[in-house]
């Protein structure tokens, strides 16, 4: 530029100058507008990048939710897998548990010395214990799932099957001899859950041992009996001979001692039977041979047998029975005079001379209801509920007659009782006792 | 004269029941165990049999079968007399073939011959 200013004209020299003007300005026109251009640009550029970079943190804080949602779930999977094992733990704890009962059920079952057999609600045997195979000597896969009629074909188990089949779920404590040395007691139980029976247990109680026990003691009471019966067989045929003079004439003195003597010796002979209806008593198995008859019968036998008794001891003796036919009774004709008798010893031996027993036979439609009353000494209040009781007597009793067994009324009790009738009594010390008993009226 | 066995093994009894029939006109053999009483219940042809139960050897009821079970003797009425009073033995005694039982100690030995004459 120096170079033209120093060689042109003025005017050149101005006009050159306006035309650089113009062109520096063209220039500089054209110069902002890419500057404007390039700023527009660049400000798309930044806008661009921050966007991109906008994305950039977004993504990078996704990528930090995800991770961070990643490691909650996992810790929750670890949560659940530990509350997982934990079930587990439970539930194999659970089960050993089942199992250790189930086998401690099953060793009580197998080890129980009763037999049991099981039959479900269609009356095939399901179960049955080791000791059930001992019974009947027969292994359990021949009994398990029989029927009771298949069952009953087997002669082994033939008796409880058909006692089972008879009598259903009733059965308690029944006695059924299997075969010899081999006496069970046989017991049903229906096991139910709610409403239904589900299954029938059969238990098989072996009483061989306790029955062989029950004949021996039965043996030797029996031979004790005799023993000691045989040598007062002697003295009450000595002491009759004597009595009747058979062995020459004796004084009226010596008559009087030996008549006493003979009627202790009939007392010892009393007590020894007392002794030996008190054994069968206990074992149960007291009465035999049951008739059917009007009791009156039996009691007409009895009265008659004390009329003496009632002359000798001037206490008056009535017999009241009601005008009406009295129904059968269903008794042991022995045991029932037994009870009889027991009533009416007692009723004259604690009834002074001058007084008065009275036995009146009366009924209703169910029972039959004798009574025995005297104006004896009766029975203090105090000792009146021990009346029935073995070898009880009462201490007013005791003192006027030394002797007695205490076991006439225990004895009449059970008689009475073991033919299904009640016995009871009404007593005042002083005025005397009525003694009741009933007899179910038989049908 | 009617002849009674007496099968029993206590003397004193046997003495005091013989006594009483002697008395009473009957004749009377007798044993004290069960094998003497069937051998006297053969040679003696008696015209009854007291028989008690309880006895060495034989018992009574064994005899009372061996004498109901041959027919030359099973004719002979058998009273059993004895001290067993059990309804069993009773039952038993009677079954084999006894005509009668009697518990010593409930008789006399006149109530004893009374039954002996209902039989004969």
């Amino acid at each position: 530029m120096n170079k033209v200013q120093r060689t042109a004209s003025p005017l050149a020299k101005r006009n050159a100058g306006v035309k650089e003007i113009k062109r520096l300005r063209n220039t500089l026109r054209v110069r902002d507008l890419e500057l404007a251009e390039l700023k527009k640009k660049h400000a798309i550029d930044l806008q661009e990048l921050d966007k991109v970079a906008k994305m950039l943190v977004q993504r990078d804080l996704e990528r930090s939710q995800i991770t961070e949602k990643r490691e909650d779930e996992l810790k929750q999977l670890k949560e659940s897998r530990a509350a997982l094992l934990n079930i587990l733990e439970d539930a194999q704890a659970a089960r050993k548990f089942v199992q250790e009962e189930k086998e401690k059920i099953s060793a009580i079952i197998a080890n129980l010395s009763d037999g049991l057999l099981l039959f479900d609600a269609q009356d095939r045997l399901s179960m049955v214990n080791p000791q059930t195979e001992k019974i009947f000597a027969v292994k359990e896969q021949d009994l398990i799932g029989k029927t009771i009629p298949q069952l009953a074909a087997f002669p082994a188990t033939r008796p409880v099957v058909i006692l089972v089949k008879n009598e259903g779920e009733k059965i308690f404590r029944k006695e059924i001899k299997l075969r010899e040395k081999m006496t069970l007691e046989v017991t049903t139980v229906p096991l139910t859950i709610g409403k239904n029976q589900l299954w029938t247990l059969v238990v098989l109680h072996d009483v061989t041992r306790e029955k062989l026990i029950e004949e021996m003691k039965t043996e030797f009471v029996s031979l004790s009996a005799h023993q000691l019966r045989t040598p007062l067989s002697a003295i009450k045929w000595t002491l009759r001979l004597l009595l009747d003079g058979e062995l020459g004439n004796i004084t009226q003195e010596q008559r009087g001692f030996l008549e006493k003597t003979y009627q202790s010796n009939e007392r010892m002979i009393a007590l020894i039977n007392d002794l030996l209806n008190v054994t069968r008593i206990e074992e149960g198995r007291y009465l035999s041979r049951r008739v059917l008859i009007e009791l009156e019968q039996i009691l007409q036998i009895v009265v008659n047998s004390y009329k003496e008794e009632s002359k000798r001891t001037n206490i008056g003796f009535k017999l009241e029975v009601s005008k009406e036919p009295l129904p059968k009774v269903l008794v042991d004709l022995e045991k029932i005079q037994v009870a009889m008798q027991n009533l009416l010893d007692n009723a004259f031996r604690y009834t002074r001379a001058g007084g008065q027993v009275t036995v009146s036979l009366k009924s209703d439609k169910k029972e039959v209801e004798l009574s025995v009353k005297d104006s004896g000494v009766g029975i203090p209040k105090d000792q009146q509920e021990k009346v029935f009781s073995k070898f009880f007597r009462a201490a007013n009793a005791v003192r006027i007659e030394a002797e007695g067994s205490g076991l006439g009324l225990f004895i009449a009790k059970n008689i009475v009782e073991s033919h299904g009738g009640r016995i009871w009594f009404e007593s005042e010390e002083g005025k005397g006792s009525t003694f009741y008993f009933t007899l179910p009226v038989a049908g | 004269m009617k002849k009674i066995l007496i099968i029993e093994d206590d003397k004193f009894l046997r003495e005091l029941i013989a006594r009483k029939l002697e008395k009473e006109g009957y004749e009377t053999p007798q044993a004290v165990d069960g094998e003497e009483g069937f051998k006297k219940v053969v040679s003696e042809k008696p015209d009854l049999v007291l028989l008690d139960l309880i006895l060495p050897g034989i018992d009574g009821f064994e005899l009372l079968s061996k004498i109901k079970n041959d027919d030359q003797l099973s004719r002979i009425p058998v009273i059993i007399l004895s001290n067993l009073g059990q309804r069993e033995d009773v039952d038993k005694g009677l079954s084999l073939g006894a005509i009668d039982y009697l518990i010593k100690a409930h008789f006399t030995p006149a109530e004893i011959i009374e039954k002996v004459k209902k039989v004969l």
